[in-house]
Protein backbone atom coordinates (compact mmCIF):
# COMPACT_ATOMS: atom_id res chain seq x y z
CA UNK A 1 0.00 0.00 0.00
CA UNK A 2 2.92 2.39 1.07
CA UNK A 3 4.61 1.43 -2.20
CA UNK A 4 1.95 2.63 -4.43
CA UNK A 5 1.22 5.92 -2.53
CA UNK A 6 4.83 6.32 -3.16
CA UNK A 7 4.77 6.09 -6.25
CA UNK A 8 1.54 7.87 -6.67
CA UNK A 9 4.10 11.11 -4.95
CA UNK A 10 6.61 11.06 -7.18
CA UNK A 11 7.49 13.55 -9.51
CA UNK A 12 5.07 16.15 -9.31
CA UNK A 13 7.18 18.63 -11.59
CA UNK A 14 5.89 16.19 -14.26
CA UNK A 15 2.77 18.16 -14.57
CA UNK A 16 5.15 20.72 -16.07
CA UNK A 17 5.90 18.81 -19.27
CA UNK A 18 2.18 17.28 -20.05
CA UNK A 19 1.96 16.90 -23.40
CA UNK A 20 -1.02 17.68 -25.51
CA UNK A 21 -3.90 15.52 -24.77
CA UNK A 22 -2.86 12.34 -25.25
CA UNK A 23 -5.86 9.85 -25.96
CA UNK A 24 -3.47 6.86 -24.84
CA UNK A 25 -3.78 8.36 -21.52
CA UNK A 26 -6.87 6.59 -20.84
CA UNK A 27 -5.94 3.65 -22.87
CA UNK A 28 -3.69 1.60 -21.88
CA UNK A 29 -4.38 0.83 -18.53
CA UNK A 30 -4.92 -2.62 -19.15
CA UNK A 31 -3.19 -3.70 -15.52
CA UNK A 32 -6.59 -4.52 -14.04
CA UNK A 33 -6.32 -7.84 -15.65
CA UNK A 34 -4.35 -8.87 -12.53
CA UNK A 35 -5.79 -12.22 -12.33
CA UNK A 36 -4.72 -14.67 -14.48
CA UNK A 37 -7.10 -17.80 -15.75
CA UNK A 38 -4.67 -20.62 -15.87
CA UNK A 39 -7.01 -23.14 -15.71
CA UNK A 40 -9.52 -20.92 -13.62
CA UNK A 41 -9.95 -23.69 -11.11
CA UNK A 42 -9.48 -24.06 -7.77
CA UNK A 43 -6.94 -22.29 -5.88
CA UNK A 44 -4.10 -22.04 -8.74
CA UNK A 45 -4.45 -18.45 -9.58
CA UNK A 46 -8.21 -19.77 -11.15
CA UNK A 47 -9.06 -16.24 -10.97
CA UNK A 48 -9.39 -13.83 -14.00
CA UNK A 49 -9.08 -9.95 -13.97
CA UNK A 50 -12.32 -9.13 -15.76
CA UNK A 51 -11.70 -5.16 -14.97
CA UNK A 52 -10.07 -3.08 -18.08
CA UNK A 53 -9.26 -0.36 -16.52
CA UNK A 54 -10.46 3.21 -17.98
CA UNK A 55 -12.81 2.90 -21.07
CA UNK A 56 -10.38 1.52 -22.81
CA UNK A 57 -10.64 -0.71 -26.12
CA UNK A 58 -7.85 -2.74 -27.00
CA UNK A 59 -7.24 -5.97 -28.53
CA UNK A 60 -3.63 -7.27 -27.57
CA UNK A 61 -1.49 -10.94 -26.43
CA UNK A 62 -0.52 -11.47 -22.50
CA UNK A 63 1.65 -14.60 -21.28
CA UNK A 64 1.35 -15.30 -17.35
CA UNK A 65 3.92 -17.75 -15.78
CA UNK A 66 3.08 -19.14 -12.42
CA UNK A 67 4.96 -20.70 -10.41
CA UNK A 68 3.33 -23.22 -7.46
CA UNK A 69 4.49 -26.15 -5.73
CA UNK A 70 2.38 -28.51 -3.84
CA UNK A 71 2.77 -31.59 -1.52
CA UNK A 72 2.94 -35.02 -2.65
CA UNK A 73 1.74 -36.92 0.11
CA UNK A 74 -0.62 -36.08 3.77
CA UNK A 75 2.62 -35.36 5.77
CA UNK A 76 4.37 -32.10 7.19
CA UNK A 77 7.78 -33.31 5.09
CA UNK A 78 6.26 -34.95 2.14
CA UNK A 79 7.94 -33.41 -0.81
CA UNK A 80 7.22 -31.21 -2.90
CA UNK A 81 6.00 -30.97 -6.48
CA UNK A 82 6.98 -28.38 -8.45
CA UNK A 83 4.07 -26.68 -10.91
CA UNK A 84 4.90 -24.22 -13.76
CA UNK A 85 1.31 -23.17 -15.35
CA UNK A 86 1.46 -21.03 -18.74
CA UNK A 87 -1.05 -18.92 -20.69
CA UNK A 88 -0.83 -17.12 -23.57
CA UNK A 89 -4.12 -15.36 -24.13
CA UNK A 90 -5.56 -13.08 -26.66
CA UNK A 91 -7.96 -10.97 -25.19
CA UNK A 92 -9.60 -7.65 -25.91
CA UNK A 93 -12.34 -5.02 -24.94
CA UNK A 94 -14.56 -4.57 -28.37
CA UNK A 95 -17.13 -1.70 -27.66
CA UNK A 96 -20.40 -2.49 -29.03
CA UNK A 97 -21.84 0.68 -28.12
CA UNK A 98 -21.51 4.01 -26.11
CA UNK A 99 -21.86 2.32 -22.81
CA UNK A 100 -21.37 -1.18 -23.74
CA UNK A 101 -18.54 -3.55 -24.49
CA UNK A 102 -17.62 -6.54 -24.59
CA UNK A 103 -14.69 -8.16 -23.19
CA UNK A 104 -13.08 -11.66 -23.85
CA UNK A 105 -10.13 -14.02 -23.05
CA UNK A 106 -9.24 -16.68 -25.16
CA UNK A 107 -6.34 -18.66 -23.20
CA UNK A 108 -3.98 -21.42 -24.02
CA UNK A 109 -2.22 -23.32 -21.55
CA UNK A 110 0.75 -25.46 -21.24
CA UNK A 111 1.47 -26.49 -17.84
CA UNK A 112 3.91 -28.99 -16.44
CA UNK A 113 4.90 -30.47 -12.52
CA UNK A 114 7.67 -31.77 -12.17
CA UNK A 115 7.36 -35.18 -9.10
CA UNK A 116 10.12 -35.71 -6.76
CA UNK A 117 11.37 -38.79 -8.58
CA UNK A 118 12.07 -36.54 -11.29
CA UNK A 119 9.79 -37.20 -13.28
CA UNK A 120 7.75 -34.78 -15.45
CA UNK A 121 4.08 -34.02 -16.80
CA UNK A 122 2.88 -32.02 -19.33
CA UNK A 123 -0.39 -30.95 -20.45
CA UNK A 124 -1.09 -28.12 -22.86
CA UNK A 125 -4.45 -27.02 -24.96
CA UNK A 126 -6.73 -24.38 -24.96
CA UNK A 127 -8.30 -23.27 -21.48
CA UNK A 128 -11.82 -21.82 -21.06
CA UNK A 129 -12.74 -18.87 -23.28
CA UNK A 130 -14.73 -16.07 -21.32
CA UNK A 131 -16.88 -13.71 -23.05
CA UNK A 132 -18.24 -10.84 -20.77
CA UNK A 133 -20.34 -7.22 -21.41
CA UNK A 134 -20.00 -4.61 -19.45
CA UNK A 135 -21.64 -1.87 -19.18
CA UNK A 136 -20.09 1.89 -18.55
CA UNK A 137 -22.39 3.19 -14.98
CA UNK A 138 -19.71 6.41 -15.23
CA UNK A 139 -17.01 7.40 -18.25
CA UNK A 140 -13.90 8.89 -18.20
CA UNK A 141 -14.67 11.66 -20.98
CA UNK A 142 -12.23 10.03 -23.58
CA UNK A 143 -11.66 13.49 -25.77
CA UNK A 144 -10.64 15.60 -22.06
CA UNK A 145 -7.91 17.79 -21.92
CA UNK A 146 -6.30 16.51 -18.94
CA UNK A 147 -9.06 17.38 -16.12
CA UNK A 148 -8.76 19.49 -13.03
CA UNK A 149 -10.88 17.36 -11.95
CA UNK A 150 -11.14 13.99 -10.43
CA UNK A 151 -12.64 11.73 -13.31
CA UNK A 152 -14.04 8.76 -12.28
CA UNK A 153 -15.41 5.37 -14.00
CA UNK A 154 -17.34 2.87 -13.12
CA UNK A 155 -18.26 -0.28 -14.82
CA UNK A 156 -20.65 -3.36 -13.89
CA UNK A 157 -20.74 -6.58 -16.17
CA UNK A 158 -20.87 -10.14 -15.95
CA UNK A 159 -20.35 -13.36 -18.41
CA UNK A 160 -19.46 -16.50 -19.20
CA UNK A 161 -16.61 -18.60 -19.16
CA UNK A 162 -16.99 -21.53 -21.32
CA UNK A 163 -15.39 -24.95 -20.54
CA UNK A 164 -13.78 -25.28 -23.75
CA UNK A 165 -10.67 -26.34 -21.64
CA UNK A 166 -10.38 -29.82 -20.79
CA UNK A 167 -10.75 -31.19 -17.25
CA UNK A 168 -9.20 -34.13 -16.57
CA UNK A 169 -10.46 -36.34 -13.66
CA UNK A 170 -6.94 -38.39 -13.50
CA UNK A 171 -4.51 -35.11 -13.17
CA UNK A 172 -6.76 -34.50 -9.63
CA UNK A 173 -6.05 -38.44 -8.05
CA UNK A 174 -2.63 -38.49 -6.01
CA UNK A 175 -2.39 -34.80 -5.92
CA UNK A 176 -3.07 -32.12 -3.50
CA UNK A 177 -3.99 -29.63 -6.17
CA UNK A 178 -6.68 -30.05 -7.72
CA UNK A 179 -6.09 -27.35 -9.87
CA UNK A 180 -4.00 -28.87 -12.12
CA UNK A 181 -6.02 -28.70 -15.38
CA UNK A 182 -6.41 -26.71 -18.65
CA UNK A 183 -10.36 -25.69 -17.91
CA UNK A 184 -12.95 -26.34 -15.10
CA UNK A 185 -14.83 -28.47 -17.33
CA UNK A 186 -17.95 -26.64 -16.22
CA UNK A 187 -19.99 -23.21 -17.25
CA UNK A 188 -19.47 -20.51 -15.09
CA UNK A 189 -20.63 -17.20 -14.76
CA UNK A 190 -19.21 -14.23 -13.40
CA UNK A 191 -20.51 -11.01 -12.25
CA UNK A 192 -17.26 -7.94 -11.62
CA UNK A 193 -17.28 -4.04 -11.32
CA UNK A 194 -14.53 -1.73 -12.16
CA UNK A 195 -14.34 1.44 -10.62
CA UNK A 196 -11.50 4.03 -10.35
CA UNK A 197 -10.61 7.73 -10.75
CA UNK A 198 -7.75 9.50 -11.91
CA UNK A 199 -6.92 13.01 -11.38
CA UNK A 200 -3.90 14.91 -13.44
CA UNK A 201 -1.80 11.97 -14.91
CA UNK A 202 -1.91 9.70 -11.74
CA UNK A 203 -4.95 7.54 -10.83
CA UNK A 204 -6.40 4.59 -8.58
CA UNK A 205 -8.32 1.51 -10.10
CA UNK A 206 -10.38 -1.22 -8.27
CA UNK A 207 -11.91 -4.52 -8.95
CA UNK A 208 -14.38 -6.97 -7.74
CA UNK A 209 -15.08 -10.14 -9.75
CA UNK A 210 -17.26 -12.97 -8.39
CA UNK A 211 -17.53 -16.48 -10.40
CA UNK A 212 -19.54 -19.29 -9.49
CA UNK A 213 -19.02 -22.28 -10.92
CA UNK A 214 -21.10 -25.49 -11.80
CA UNK A 215 -20.69 -28.98 -11.70
CA UNK A 216 -18.52 -30.51 -14.19
CA UNK A 217 -19.53 -33.73 -16.61
CA UNK A 218 -16.84 -35.74 -14.11
CA UNK A 219 -19.15 -34.45 -10.82
CA UNK A 220 -16.34 -32.43 -9.54
CA UNK A 221 -17.39 -28.76 -8.86
CA UNK A 222 -15.07 -26.01 -7.91
CA UNK A 223 -15.39 -23.83 -5.31
CA UNK A 224 -16.87 -20.53 -5.88
CA UNK A 225 -14.26 -17.45 -6.15
CA UNK A 226 -13.84 -13.65 -5.43
CA UNK A 227 -11.14 -11.65 -6.37
CA UNK A 228 -10.20 -7.79 -5.90
CA UNK A 229 -7.84 -5.81 -6.49
CA UNK A 230 -6.44 -1.93 -5.96
CA UNK A 231 -3.52 -0.20 -7.84
CA UNK A 232 -2.16 3.07 -7.88
CA UNK A 233 -0.86 4.39 -10.86
CA UNK A 234 0.81 7.67 -12.62
CA UNK A 235 1.86 8.78 -16.05
CA UNK A 236 4.91 10.41 -17.03
CA UNK A 237 4.85 11.56 -20.74
CA UNK A 238 8.50 11.39 -21.54
CA UNK A 239 6.96 12.84 -25.69
CA UNK A 240 3.75 13.09 -27.26
CA UNK A 241 3.59 10.03 -28.32
CA UNK A 242 5.44 8.21 -25.79
CA UNK A 243 5.04 7.67 -21.60
CA UNK A 244 5.49 5.30 -18.96
CA UNK A 245 3.60 4.25 -16.40
CA UNK A 246 4.68 2.38 -13.24
CA UNK A 247 2.40 0.80 -11.09
CA UNK A 248 1.79 -0.62 -7.65
CA UNK A 249 -1.23 -2.41 -6.33
CA UNK A 250 -2.49 -5.33 -3.63
CA UNK A 251 -4.56 -8.07 -4.47
CA UNK A 252 -6.68 -10.81 -3.04
CA UNK A 253 -7.94 -14.15 -3.95
CA UNK A 254 -10.55 -16.13 -1.59
CA UNK A 255 -11.67 -19.64 -3.23
CA UNK A 256 -14.79 -21.75 -1.49
CA UNK A 257 -14.78 -25.26 -1.09
CA UNK A 258 -14.48 -27.82 -3.66
CA UNK A 259 -17.39 -30.44 -4.17
CA UNK A 260 -17.04 -33.86 -5.68
CA UNK A 261 -20.54 -35.44 -6.19
CA UNK A 262 -22.49 -32.84 -4.01
CA UNK A 263 -19.45 -33.35 -1.09
CA UNK A 264 -17.06 -31.26 0.32
CA UNK A 265 -13.15 -31.97 -0.82
CA UNK A 266 -11.15 -31.34 2.40
CA UNK A 267 -8.21 -28.92 1.92
CA UNK A 268 -9.62 -26.91 -1.22
CA UNK A 269 -10.82 -23.59 0.16
CA UNK A 270 -8.46 -20.84 0.82
CA UNK A 271 -7.13 -16.87 0.33
CA UNK A 272 -4.12 -15.66 -0.88
CA UNK A 273 -3.09 -12.06 -0.59
CA UNK A 274 -0.64 -10.40 -3.34
CA UNK A 275 1.77 -7.55 -3.91
CA UNK A 276 2.29 -6.45 -7.60
CA UNK A 277 4.39 -4.11 -9.05
CA UNK A 278 4.12 -3.29 -13.00
CA UNK A 279 5.02 -1.49 -15.48
CA UNK A 280 3.64 -0.29 -18.86
CA UNK A 281 5.38 1.63 -21.69
CA UNK A 282 3.10 3.36 -24.33
CA UNK A 283 4.37 4.54 -27.44
CA UNK A 284 1.04 5.66 -30.23
CA UNK A 285 -1.85 3.24 -29.96
CA UNK A 286 0.62 0.41 -28.08
CA UNK A 287 1.23 -0.83 -25.52
CA UNK A 288 4.02 -3.19 -23.32
CA UNK A 289 3.56 -4.14 -19.91
CA UNK A 290 5.52 -6.17 -17.67
CA UNK A 291 4.07 -7.00 -14.04
CA UNK A 292 5.26 -8.99 -11.10
CA UNK A 293 3.48 -10.46 -8.43
CA UNK A 294 4.61 -11.91 -4.88
CA UNK A 295 2.06 -13.91 -1.98
CA UNK A 296 2.38 -11.55 0.67
CA UNK A 297 0.00 -14.07 2.61
CA UNK A 298 -1.05 -17.33 1.59
CA UNK A 299 -3.27 -20.14 2.52
CA UNK A 300 -4.43 -22.62 0.00
CA UNK A 301 -5.72 -26.08 0.25
CA UNK A 302 -4.47 -26.86 3.66
CA UNK A 303 -1.59 -24.98 3.33
CA UNK A 304 -0.07 -27.98 0.93
CA UNK A 305 -0.36 -25.72 -1.82
CA UNK A 306 1.90 -22.43 -2.29
CA UNK A 307 2.07 -19.85 -4.56
CA UNK A 308 5.75 -18.66 -5.86
CA UNK A 309 5.33 -16.19 -7.83
CA UNK A 310 2.94 -14.45 -10.79
CA UNK A 311 5.02 -12.65 -14.19
CA UNK A 312 3.16 -11.47 -17.24
CA UNK A 313 4.14 -9.32 -19.91
CA UNK A 314 1.72 -8.18 -22.56
CA UNK A 315 1.14 -6.23 -25.96
CA UNK A 316 -1.91 -4.35 -26.52
CA UNK A 317 -2.79 -2.41 -29.61
CA UNK A 318 -5.40 0.20 -28.05
CA UNK A 319 -8.22 2.06 -30.91
CA UNK B 1 -30.18 2.52 -21.82
CA UNK B 2 -33.14 2.40 -18.82
CA UNK B 3 -34.21 -0.80 -21.08
CA UNK B 4 -30.46 -1.91 -21.12
CA UNK B 5 -29.95 -1.19 -17.25
CA UNK B 6 -33.52 -3.75 -16.53
CA UNK B 7 -32.12 -6.23 -18.95
CA UNK B 8 -29.00 -6.46 -17.42
CA UNK B 9 -30.42 -6.92 -13.79
CA UNK B 10 -33.00 -9.74 -14.79
CA UNK B 11 -29.70 -11.42 -16.60
CA UNK B 12 -27.77 -11.49 -13.35
CA UNK B 13 -31.30 -12.83 -11.29
CA UNK B 14 -31.06 -15.03 -13.88
CA UNK B 15 -27.61 -16.28 -13.26
CA UNK B 16 -27.96 -16.09 -9.62
CA UNK B 17 -31.28 -17.91 -9.42
CA UNK B 18 -30.06 -20.73 -11.89
CA UNK B 19 -26.72 -21.27 -10.06
CA UNK B 20 -28.71 -21.88 -6.60
CA UNK B 21 -29.37 -25.17 -7.21
CA UNK B 22 -27.42 -27.25 -4.96
CA UNK B 23 -29.51 -30.57 -5.34
CA UNK B 24 -28.50 -33.49 -3.01
CA UNK B 25 -29.95 -36.56 -4.83
CA UNK B 26 -27.87 -39.39 -3.25
CA UNK B 27 -31.04 -41.08 -1.95
CA UNK B 28 -31.03 -42.65 -5.79
CA UNK B 29 -27.81 -44.44 -4.76
CA UNK B 30 -28.01 -48.17 -6.04
CA UNK B 31 -26.06 -50.96 -6.82
CA UNK B 32 -22.89 -51.72 -4.92
CA UNK B 33 -19.10 -50.05 -5.14
CA UNK B 34 -15.69 -50.07 -3.15
CA UNK B 35 -14.19 -48.75 -0.31
CA UNK B 36 -10.57 -48.51 -0.42
CA UNK B 37 -8.72 -47.49 2.87
CA UNK B 38 -5.31 -46.05 2.43
CA UNK B 39 -3.47 -46.55 5.92
CA UNK B 40 -0.49 -43.84 5.60
CA UNK B 41 2.31 -44.65 8.34
CA UNK B 42 4.19 -41.99 9.36
CA UNK B 43 5.60 -40.25 12.52
CA UNK B 44 4.30 -37.33 14.42
CA UNK B 45 3.00 -35.65 11.82
CA UNK B 46 6.02 -36.81 9.28
CA UNK B 47 6.33 -39.65 6.95
CA UNK B 48 7.94 -42.39 8.30
CA UNK B 49 11.04 -43.53 6.44
CA UNK B 50 12.11 -46.78 7.34
CA UNK B 51 16.02 -46.38 9.12
CA UNK B 52 15.81 -43.16 9.16
CA UNK B 53 15.82 -41.26 12.78
CA UNK B 54 12.45 -39.79 13.75
CA UNK B 55 12.16 -36.49 16.15
CA UNK B 56 12.34 -37.03 19.62
CA UNK B 57 8.99 -38.14 21.15
CA UNK B 58 7.47 -36.96 24.06
CA UNK B 59 9.28 -39.44 26.05
CA UNK B 60 12.24 -37.72 24.93
CA UNK B 61 13.69 -40.74 23.31
CA UNK B 62 14.31 -40.90 19.38
CA UNK B 63 13.47 -43.91 17.46
CA UNK B 64 14.71 -45.04 14.17
CA UNK B 65 12.02 -47.26 12.35
CA UNK B 66 13.62 -50.05 10.65
CA UNK B 67 9.82 -52.65 10.48
CA UNK B 68 6.22 -51.15 11.33
CA UNK B 69 3.47 -53.77 10.06
CA UNK B 70 0.06 -54.66 11.55
CA UNK B 71 -2.97 -56.51 11.32
CA UNK B 72 -6.28 -54.89 10.72
CA UNK B 73 -9.62 -56.50 10.97
CA UNK B 74 -13.38 -56.80 10.95
CA UNK B 75 -14.37 -53.86 9.11
CA UNK B 76 -17.48 -52.49 8.66
CA UNK B 77 -19.47 -49.24 7.79
CA UNK B 78 -21.95 -47.03 9.87
CA UNK B 79 -24.57 -45.40 7.28
CA UNK B 80 -26.36 -41.98 8.04
CA UNK B 81 -29.01 -43.82 9.60
CA UNK B 82 -26.94 -45.30 12.11
CA UNK B 83 -27.23 -48.68 10.16
CA UNK B 84 -23.76 -51.17 10.50
CA UNK B 85 -22.91 -52.69 7.38
CA UNK B 86 -20.32 -54.84 8.43
CA UNK B 87 -18.38 -56.59 5.98
CA UNK B 88 -17.67 -60.44 5.39
CA UNK B 89 -15.57 -61.61 8.56
CA UNK B 90 -13.83 -64.16 6.69
CA UNK B 91 -12.61 -61.77 4.18
CA UNK B 92 -12.06 -59.23 6.51
CA UNK B 93 -8.57 -59.66 7.80
CA UNK B 94 -5.46 -57.37 6.24
CA UNK B 95 -1.67 -57.02 6.66
CA UNK B 96 -0.55 -53.71 6.58
CA UNK B 97 3.28 -53.23 6.07
CA UNK B 98 5.92 -50.61 5.81
CA UNK B 99 9.10 -52.58 4.22
CA UNK B 100 6.46 -53.96 1.75
CA UNK B 101 4.35 -50.98 0.66
CA UNK B 102 1.32 -52.73 1.66
CA UNK B 103 -0.77 -49.76 2.66
CA UNK B 104 -4.21 -50.16 1.21
CA UNK B 105 -7.65 -52.18 2.71
CA UNK B 106 -9.98 -52.99 -0.17
CA UNK B 107 -13.67 -53.50 0.43
CA UNK B 108 -15.85 -54.46 -2.64
CA UNK B 109 -19.77 -55.28 -2.87
CA UNK B 110 -20.24 -52.64 -0.15
CA UNK B 111 -23.97 -51.56 -0.75
CA UNK B 112 -25.10 -48.42 -1.98
CA UNK B 113 -25.22 -45.38 0.51
CA UNK B 114 -24.10 -42.84 2.30
CA UNK B 115 -21.55 -43.62 5.36
CA UNK B 116 -20.59 -41.92 8.46
CA UNK B 117 -18.63 -43.75 10.25
CA UNK B 118 -15.61 -46.36 9.71
CA UNK B 119 -15.10 -48.98 11.84
CA UNK B 120 -12.41 -51.77 12.22
CA UNK B 121 -10.21 -53.45 14.49
CA UNK B 122 -6.40 -53.80 15.50
CA UNK B 123 -5.60 -57.29 15.67
CA UNK B 124 -7.02 -61.06 15.19
CA UNK B 125 -9.95 -60.99 17.92
CA UNK B 126 -10.78 -64.06 19.84
CA UNK B 127 -13.99 -65.18 17.74
CA UNK B 128 -11.29 -65.53 14.58
CA UNK B 129 -8.42 -66.87 16.72
CA UNK B 130 -10.60 -69.83 18.17
CA UNK B 131 -11.42 -71.05 14.05
CA UNK B 132 -8.48 -72.73 14.22
CA UNK B 133 -5.92 -73.26 11.88
CA UNK B 134 -7.34 -74.99 9.15
CA UNK B 135 -10.22 -72.25 8.28
CA UNK B 136 -7.40 -69.29 8.33
CA UNK B 137 -4.52 -71.28 6.86
CA UNK B 138 -4.42 -68.69 3.80
CA UNK B 139 -4.29 -65.50 6.09
CA UNK B 140 -2.18 -67.55 8.63
CA UNK B 141 0.07 -67.89 5.67
CA UNK B 142 0.39 -64.15 4.66
CA UNK B 143 0.61 -62.70 7.94
CA UNK B 144 3.88 -64.99 8.50
CA UNK B 145 5.32 -63.78 5.51
CA UNK B 146 4.85 -60.35 6.74
CA UNK B 147 6.42 -61.22 10.41
CA UNK B 148 3.44 -61.43 12.10
CA UNK B 149 3.02 -64.58 13.33
CA UNK B 150 4.83 -66.47 16.38
CA UNK B 151 3.80 -70.06 16.58
CA UNK B 152 0.44 -71.74 15.82
CA UNK B 153 -0.40 -71.56 19.41
CA UNK B 154 0.80 -68.31 20.60
CA UNK B 155 -1.06 -66.99 17.74
CA UNK B 156 -0.83 -63.62 15.66
CA UNK B 157 1.55 -60.28 16.51
CA UNK B 158 -0.77 -58.06 15.75
CA UNK B 159 1.36 -55.55 15.50
CA UNK B 160 5.16 -55.75 15.09
CA UNK B 161 7.32 -52.77 15.79
CA UNK B 162 11.13 -52.42 15.76
CA UNK B 163 14.58 -50.41 15.34
CA UNK B 164 16.63 -48.60 17.45
CA UNK B 165 16.59 -45.95 19.97
CA UNK B 166 18.27 -43.45 21.90
CA UNK B 167 17.47 -41.41 24.82
CA UNK B 168 19.61 -39.17 27.47
CA UNK B 169 20.40 -42.04 29.52
CA UNK B 170 20.92 -44.57 26.28
CA UNK B 171 23.12 -42.62 23.86
CA UNK B 172 24.16 -45.63 21.65
CA UNK B 173 21.47 -46.68 19.06
CA UNK B 174 19.92 -49.44 21.12
CA UNK B 175 17.30 -52.44 19.62
CA UNK B 176 14.05 -51.96 20.28
CA UNK B 177 11.91 -54.55 20.27
CA UNK B 178 7.51 -54.10 20.26
CA UNK B 179 5.35 -57.32 19.22
CA UNK B 180 1.36 -56.88 19.97
CA UNK B 181 -0.44 -59.93 20.29
CA UNK B 182 -2.44 -62.55 22.40
CA UNK B 183 -0.69 -63.51 25.66
CA UNK B 184 -3.00 -66.79 26.81
CA UNK B 185 -6.78 -65.51 27.71
CA UNK B 186 -5.30 -61.81 27.32
CA UNK B 187 -6.29 -61.08 23.88
CA UNK B 188 -5.17 -57.52 23.34
CA UNK B 189 -7.28 -56.96 20.24
CA UNK B 190 -8.95 -53.55 20.26
CA UNK B 191 -11.51 -51.70 18.06
CA UNK B 192 -11.13 -48.45 16.49
CA UNK B 193 -13.71 -46.18 15.62
CA UNK B 194 -13.37 -43.15 13.34
CA UNK B 195 -15.85 -40.75 12.12
CA UNK B 196 -15.28 -39.36 8.81
CA UNK B 197 -15.28 -35.75 8.14
CA UNK B 198 -17.15 -35.86 4.89
CA UNK B 199 -19.21 -38.49 4.35
CA UNK B 200 -18.67 -41.25 1.65
CA UNK B 201 -21.00 -42.40 -1.31
CA UNK B 202 -20.93 -45.95 -3.07
CA UNK B 203 -23.15 -46.81 -5.49
CA UNK B 204 -22.57 -48.85 -8.77
CA UNK B 205 -21.14 -45.48 -10.26
CA UNK B 206 -19.29 -44.71 -7.17
CA UNK B 207 -16.15 -46.04 -5.19
CA UNK B 208 -14.45 -44.14 -2.77
CA UNK B 209 -11.35 -43.64 -0.73
CA UNK B 210 -10.77 -43.11 2.84
CA UNK B 211 -7.37 -42.10 3.58
CA UNK B 212 -5.69 -42.39 7.01
CA UNK B 213 -3.02 -40.81 8.85
CA UNK B 214 -1.22 -43.14 11.02
CA UNK B 215 0.78 -41.92 13.45
CA UNK B 216 3.38 -44.69 14.44
CA UNK B 217 4.90 -42.65 17.72
CA UNK B 218 1.49 -43.11 19.35
CA UNK B 219 2.28 -46.97 19.81
CA UNK B 220 4.54 -45.64 22.88
CA UNK B 221 2.80 -42.20 23.79
CA UNK B 222 -0.90 -41.68 22.74
CA UNK B 223 -2.94 -42.46 26.13
CA UNK B 224 0.00 -44.22 28.52
CA UNK B 225 3.87 -43.31 28.31
CA UNK B 226 6.17 -46.58 27.30
CA UNK B 227 9.23 -45.70 28.03
CA UNK B 228 12.11 -47.69 25.88
CA UNK B 229 14.80 -46.87 28.38
CA UNK B 230 13.08 -48.90 30.96
CA UNK B 231 12.35 -52.02 28.59
CA UNK B 232 13.16 -52.08 25.35
CA UNK B 233 11.75 -55.60 24.41
CA UNK B 234 8.30 -55.60 24.86
CA UNK B 235 6.70 -58.87 23.43
CA UNK B 236 4.89 -60.84 26.71
CA UNK B 237 4.92 -58.37 28.97
CA UNK B 238 0.99 -58.72 30.30
CA UNK B 239 1.22 -55.74 31.89
CA UNK B 240 2.17 -53.23 29.10
CA UNK B 241 0.89 -55.07 26.56
CA UNK B 242 -2.77 -53.83 26.96
CA UNK B 243 -1.89 -50.71 27.48
CA UNK B 244 0.29 -50.73 23.89
CA UNK B 245 -2.95 -51.93 22.36
CA UNK B 246 -5.11 -49.17 23.60
CA UNK B 247 -2.38 -46.61 22.85
CA UNK B 248 -1.95 -48.50 19.00
CA UNK B 249 -5.71 -48.05 18.54
CA UNK B 250 -5.34 -44.15 18.99
CA UNK B 251 -2.75 -43.54 16.10
CA UNK B 252 -5.06 -43.52 13.24
CA UNK B 253 -6.88 -40.45 12.46
CA UNK B 254 -8.85 -39.82 8.71
CA UNK B 255 -6.64 -37.50 6.98
CA UNK B 256 -9.63 -37.03 4.21
CA UNK B 257 -12.08 -38.90 1.98
CA UNK B 258 -11.84 -38.77 -1.80
CA UNK B 259 -16.31 -39.67 -3.37
CA UNK B 260 -16.15 -41.34 -7.49
CA UNK B 261 -12.88 -41.92 -7.53
CA UNK B 262 -13.10 -45.47 -9.60
CA UNK B 263 -16.07 -47.26 -11.49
Amino acid sequence: MLLGFAVVKANDKQFNTIPEPCENHYHILGFDDDFCDTCGCGSSGGSMGYGTGLNDNFIGIRYIHQQYRSRDGIFNDSPWIKENFNTIQAWGNIPVSDRLLINTIVPFQFHNRIFPDNTEQHISGLGDVSILAFYNVLKVKPDSIVSIKPEHYLQIGGGLKLPTGSYDQENNEGSVNPSFQLGNGSLDYVLGLNYGFSYRNWGISTMLNYAIKTENPDNYQFGNQFNYSINAYKTYYLSNSFSVTPIAGLAGEVYGENQEYNLPVADTKGDLFLGKLSLEASLNNYSLGVVAMAPISQNLNGNKVELKNRTSIYLNINF
Amino acid sequence: MKNFKIALMAIFSTIIISCDNNDDDTSSLTGTGTVSVTFDNGYDGNDLILDVENSENENDESLTVSRFSYIVSNFSLIDEEGNEYIFPKDDSYFIINQEEGLEDVELSDIPAGTYTTLKFGVGVDDEKYQEGGEIQEEFWELAEANNLTWSWTAGYKYINYEGTFTSETITEATDYTIHLGRLGDQVNYEEVTLNLDTNITVSDEMDSNIHLEVDASKILTAVTSIELTEKATLMTDAEKAPLIAENASEMFVVDHVHNGSGH
